[in-house]
């Protein structure tokens, strides 16, 4: 396709500048995949490369090491505790013995890697309890053990192997600093150093732990499950185990019929709504959002700390409260109802939760109630910083109000928005409390009854997960693939649209 | 004649702009009257039917037709205490503990450069687009284990909610970033240490984040529905507010006996928070917008 | 009280972007070195380095002949003046001007009197208790240098202290400065971008482009004796004039051939040519405004007078030649009669000249002095 230079792109009209973007923008698809092809096998071939250089490194450290580098290969912080080191020394030979220990003993680390290939061979056994006269389950195995120990063991593996290979590292260090005549740093240098030039370990320490144990480990695991038959019926304990069973799950979600249900088409409608939620609830509140902040910045408009108090009210009180009593207002004999009714307008009362149009129609109403707010005090602090002469030069060059809105406002919101609209759009996805404590995805959609956790109209794939993971008919194994596919949409999702965002490109915190 | 010519028009439009800006603000003034209203409706509603006595079901009118005190009196004979109570100690432990792992992270993430930060922040974008609930059907398995869910909830939900606060850094780290670097060397040339320039310097100057991060983490558990429900598993001693009052409207009938218990609950728990909100309102807008800019 | 050593120094950023080569300095005990520059050219950034807010990436940096390299900046017994004074917000003068002190866990009362002391050198005493918001600019700085003050460190470090004050003002705190060092009596490092800045202040001056020292020299040096084409362009304003001409050597004597018009390099010049042995060359001749006179005898480079800029105690004319080359000529107000002064307007005709002393000659190739070693 023919690239036009910038002057023979100015003298295209305005239809030729449309398709000229749009035909530039598709071209550079296969060009962007490319790139992001090439990104991935450089950043393994970087990856390997790493890794060969750093075998490299142990045995040009180990050759040219000194015999306490030399043990400390096998002794942790031997080397450390030689050249005067202690502390360090204690630390790295205190993680070596308990992550030995770890290891060997019995239903340890060992056990777990070992059974994690099979989460267990020996499942609950029935047995005849004389006492209560009846059968009972004597448990052995723990499969939700086994996986989530095994995968924890992984992880101490790999600490392990980072920690060893530092202190060989240190000790290279402590070889090349001792040559240049220089002294090594004492633990109480070490220490002094937490609280400065490494002040930002100290720091980081808790909250990374944190995350990696509450969030790192179980979507490790979860991801992990989605490839087990883990539900109410396999518990992996009392009732029975719970194995591999490879991507069943993920044909079964993708299939038209599985014993009478048709995943693919459940999660198709599910994720569709899902969709259109998020774009209604995030723009139909963007928009008004600004509107209603427009009118409250308006010159001349008085109380403006009145009415911006009212809609803050929203925000101020807890969401469960509005949303529950808002739903209740809806009911069949709810005060809506019964408002309509005494007013003439209606003689029956409208079903607004069972008809699915309806229920559709009024979440995104109520959010638009709840998110407004929000919306409001954000445009109000931008809407400041929009430099008043861009209004004034504009006013002078003829603009009228709306054309400002269009040409100033607009624009200057959407960039610096931008990255906002994005997590808002990916946050309505997800957006739990507004559907279910509205309508608890109801009003069931018989059509799909069959697949499980009672799926309805109004359910976001979020409430469905949560549906699946709590009734009676748990199937954590469906849960973790509907949770991968909500991640593989959003990721997806935030891809393009970063890509397409100026203001991301800017964003760079470049001194 | 020709000056006059040109300025009968001018004069006209001036007249022109007046009235139409008067109309306009007529205009947004009704429109503002009416929102109120829309806005306020429920409030006012939960409010008068929490007085309500002649009877607890849902019922299509407003005003009730014998006032008294009776469900408040009622709250404070059920688990409603029990609840309050929870949430509150929740609410408290989570505003501190959340607070300085979020302050630690985004004051790390603003002013240091270390090797892995931009992997860092990345590996935290990524982790984020993981619906967080996954990671409740382990939690509350290890939780269980560790015995901290249903009637003894209180320390298990605390851990939850604390324990990844620091990937909501985001919006902190975008106003430490506003507080230039050179108050940070300045404060290393007079001789301060990491730490010293980090509550002698930035602390005080980061107060209105400070206090925002503080009363988002406060109001946080105050609203949870998802994980209490998931950790307290519906038994009545470990539920918060939030659990606790869904669980009186939950009962699937259409009347809901408990429903004026109900309204009764949600103003003795929405009042003291909606206070302290407003009282603090200042520094939630700045922490928001602040937070929305920077993306 | 110190003397600081670069040695071979370079900084290399992440980005694999050299910002500073190989920068060799030596500076003595109580001297004020100026690094200046136009943005970008690493004189900050050398400063940092020296400071020890940025790593040093090779090379090593000496005070008082101990390698600082590792050391952290509150290790190295420096102060430092930063450009936007970066003083405390939320700290009165008072507390900003003591805040080192405190962290040394000096006692209160020696803090008092240091801070004072220093506040009456500055006169600023009547603003200790209030915040920096309530100063004015000149009064930041100010406070910003009694901070540094009282450290009574062995170095002090300016970037760009002026840069942020409007031009009276600045003119006003460089006088400041020159007498506060006399005060202070400690070895200063001052970066700047403006070269009259460096000029007035400096003991030395030290040229910087993109990373590399360009010269470095007395303010005398730099301003008579220009190392390169770009150290004679960036001292002095208006800037000197560049002409592209030949240089022949004739007869024993020099000449310039700037538009055809052929100028004898006489007096020192011309000396200087013959001791290096120059043959006829193609040349930069470079002559700064001041230097170019007009010419009423006859016989000088005609050219067209295109902008007046009157000054006040001079004007400043802006000519081109015959072949569209622009120069820039200063001539004092007073040289003027009053009646050719009105007549120097848009179009005019003129003739001008300079002579042999005043010339500065350089290779068009390496852009470098040819009297210069």
């Amino acid at each position: 396709m023919k690239k036009y230079s910038d002057l023979e792109f100015l003298r295209l009209s305005k239809w030729e500048r449309f398709v000229y973007k749009l035909v530039s923008f598709f071209a550079a698809i296969p060009v962007g995949l490319k790139n992001g092809v090439v990104g991935i096998g450089k950043f393994f071939a970087n990856v390997f490369k790493a890794i060969g250089a750093e075998f490299a490194d142990l045995v040009t450290t180990f050759t040219k090491g000194d015999w306490k580098t030399k043990t400390s290969y096998l002794v942790m912080g031997f080397g450390n505790i030689a050249r005067g080191q202690v502390l360090r020394g204690l630390l790295f030979l205190l993680f070596e013995i308990v992550f030995i220990v770890y290891m060997v003993i019995p239903g340890g680390g060992g056990y777990y890697l070992k059974m994690l290939s099979t989460l267990g061979t020996e499942g609950p056994s029935k047995g005849y309890n004389e006492v209560l006269d009846t059968y009972t389950m004597t448990p052995h195995d723990n499969s939700f053990r086994i996986l989530l120990y095994g995968v924890l063991t992984l992880f101490f593996i790999v600490a392990f192997i980072y920690t060893w290979r530092a202190n060989v590292k240190q000790n290279k260090i402590a070889e090349q600093i001792l040559k240049s005549g220089k002294p090594l740093r004492s633990g109480k240098d070490d220490l002094r150093s937490m609280v400065d030039d490494n002040f930002h370990k100290t720091l980081l320490a808790l909250p990374l732990t944190g995350i990696l144990i509450f969030t790192v480990m179980p979507i490790v695991f979860m991801i992990l499950v989605a490839f087990t038959n883990y539900d109410g019926a396999h518990n992996g304990y009392t009732n029975a185990l719970f194995t591999w069973v490879g991507f069943d799950n993920f044909r079964t979600m993708f299939s038209w019929n599985v014993g009478g249900v048709n995943y693919a088409a459940t999660f198709g409608e599910i994720l569709l709504w899902t969709l259109i939620w998020a774009f209604f609830a995030t723009f139909t509140n963007y928009f008004l959002g600004i509107f209603v902040a427009m009118m409250i910045n308006k010159k001349g408009i008085q109380l403006k700390k009145l009415w911006r108090t009212i809609l803050i009210l929203t925000i101020a009180i807890p969401q469960f409260i509005s949303l529950l009593y808002v739903s209740k207002m809806f009911n069949l004999n709810g005060l809506v109802n019964g408002a309509l009714k005494s007013l003439g307008i209606i003689k029956q009362s409208i079903d607004f939760w069972g008809t699915p149009w309806i229920a559709r129609v009024m979440v995104i109403v109520i959010n638009i109630w709840i998110g407004i707010p929000y919306l409001m005090l954000i445009a109000t602090g931008i809407l400041m910083n929009i430099p008043a002469d861009l209004y004034e030069s504009s006013r002078i060059d003829g603009a009228s109000g709306w054309k400002q809105f269009t040409k100033i406002t607009l624009p200057y919101m959407l960039f610096i928005t931008g990255p906002y609209l994005l997590t808002s759009f990916t946050g309505n996805m997800n957006n739990f409390n507004v559907i279910y404590l509205l309508t608890g995805g109801g009003p069931t959609n018989a059509a799909r009854s069959g697949a499980s956790g009672s799926v309805g109209y109004t359910d976001l794939l979020i409430t469905w997960l949560f549906k699946i993971t709590t009734g009676s008919d748990t199937k954590y194994y469906l849960a973790s693939v509907v949770g991968i596919l909500v991640f593989i949409v959003v990721a997806l999702i935030s891809l393009i649209v970063y890509n397409l965002l100026p203001s991301v490109k800017n964003e760079e915190d470049f001194q | 004649m020709k000056k006059n010519e040109t300025e009968a028009p001018v004069m006209k439009q001036h007249m022109g702009l007046k009235a139409s800006a008067a109309i306009s603000n007529t205009i947004i003034y009704v429109i503002l009257v009416i929102m109120s209203i829309i806005w306020l409706i429920p409030f006012v509603c939960i409010v008068l039917q929490s007085f309500r006595v002649e009877s607890t079901y849902i019922v299509d009118y407003v005003v009730p037709h014998k006032w008294g005190l009776d469900n408040y009196v009622k709250l404070f004979h059920s688990n409603f205490t029990r609840w309050y109570i929870n949430t509150f100690i929740i609410a408290l432990v989570v505003a501190v503990v959340q607070t300085v792992i979020v302050l630690c992270m985004s004051y790390t993430l603003s002013r240091f450069r270390f090797k892995l930060r931009k992997g860092l922040m990345q590996f935290m974008l990524i982790l984020g687009m993981f619906p967080g609930m996954l990671a409740m059907i382990i939690l509350y398995r290890v939780l269980d284990d560790m015995g901290m869910t249903g009637s003894n909830s209180l320390p298990g939900l605390i851990l939850v909610y604390v324990a990844s606060s620091g990937m909501g850094y985001y919006v902190s780290k975008g106003f430490f970033d506003t507080i230039p670097k050179s108050l940070d060397e300045a404060a290393r040339v007079d001789g301060a240490t990491r730490a010293q320039i980090l509550y002698k310097i930035i602390l005080p100057l980061a107060k209105p984040i400070v206090i925002y991060t503080i009363l988002t983490a406060f109001m946080g558990p105050w609203g949870d529905f998802v994980f209490a429900r998931y950790v307290s598993q519906l038994k009545p001693l470990g539920m918060n507010v939030a659990v606790g009052l869904q669980s009186w409207l939950a009962t699937d009938t259409m009347t809901h006996d408990n429903y004026t218990l109900f309204c009764a609950g949600g103003v003795v728990v929405a009042v003291p928070v909606a206070i302290l909100f407003m009282c603090l309102q200042r520094y939630y807008v700045e922490g928001v917008t602040g937070g929305a800019v920077k993306g | 009280m110190a003397s600081v050593k670069l040695t071979k120094v370079k900084k290399i950023y992440d980005n694999n972007v050299v910002a500073v080569h190989d920068f060799d300095l030596e500076i003595k005990d109580k001297e004020f070195v100026v690094f200046v520059g136009p943005s970008g050219c690493g004189k900050s950034t050398t400063l940092r380095m020296v400071a020890g807010l940025e790593d040093i990436s090779e090379g090593t940096v000496e005070i008082d002949g101990v390698v600082v390299n590792d050391l952290q900046p509150k290790d190295r017994n420096i102060a430092m003046v930063f450009q936007n004074y970066a003083l405390y917000p939320h700290m009165t003068v008072y507390d900003n001007i003591a805040f080192s002190l405190r962290l040394k866990k000096m006692p209160e009362d020696q803090i008092y009197e240091r801070v004072t002391n220093a506040a009456e050198i500055l006169g600023i005493t009547q603003y200790l208790m209030r915040k920096p918001r309530a100063l004015s600019g000149g009064q930041r700085q100010r406070v910003a240098i009694g901070r540094a003050m009282v450290r009574e460190s062995k170095v002090f470090l300016m970037d760009e202290p002026l840069s942020n004050l409007d031009a009276k003002l600045r003119n006003q705190m460089r006088a400041e400065i020159i007498l506060l060092r006399q005060k202070l009596d400690t070895t200063f490092i001052y970066v700047t971008h403006d070269q009259t800045e460096a000029m007035t202040l400096g003991d030395r001056i030290v040229i910087m482009k993109d990373g590399y020292i360009m010269q470095v020299g007395t303010p005398t040096e730099v301003f008579e004796m220009p190392a390169n084409l770009f150290v004679a362009e960036f001292i002095g304003a208006p800037k000197m004039n560049i002409i592209k001409t030949r240089l022949l050597h004739e007869n024993g004597k020099y000449y310039v051939t700037p538009f055809g018009v052929k100028i004898e390099v006489d007096g020192e010049k011309g000396r200087e040519l013959a001791k290096r042995q120059l043959g006829t060359r193609d040349i930069l001749l470079g002559v700064r405004p001041e230097h170019i006179v007009l010419d009423r005898k006859g016989g000088g480079i005609p050219c067209t007078l295109e902008v007046n800029e009157m000054m006040g105690s001079e004007l400043h004319l802006h000519v081109y030649t015959e072949d569209e080359t622009r120069l820039i000529v200063r001539i004092p107000t007073i040289d003027l009669e009053t009646s050719e002064r009105e007549s120097l307007a848009q179009g005019k005709k003129l003739s001008i000249t300079f002579e042999g002393k005043v010339m500065h000659f350089f290779d068009p190739e390496t852009e470098k002095n040819l009297l210069c070693d």
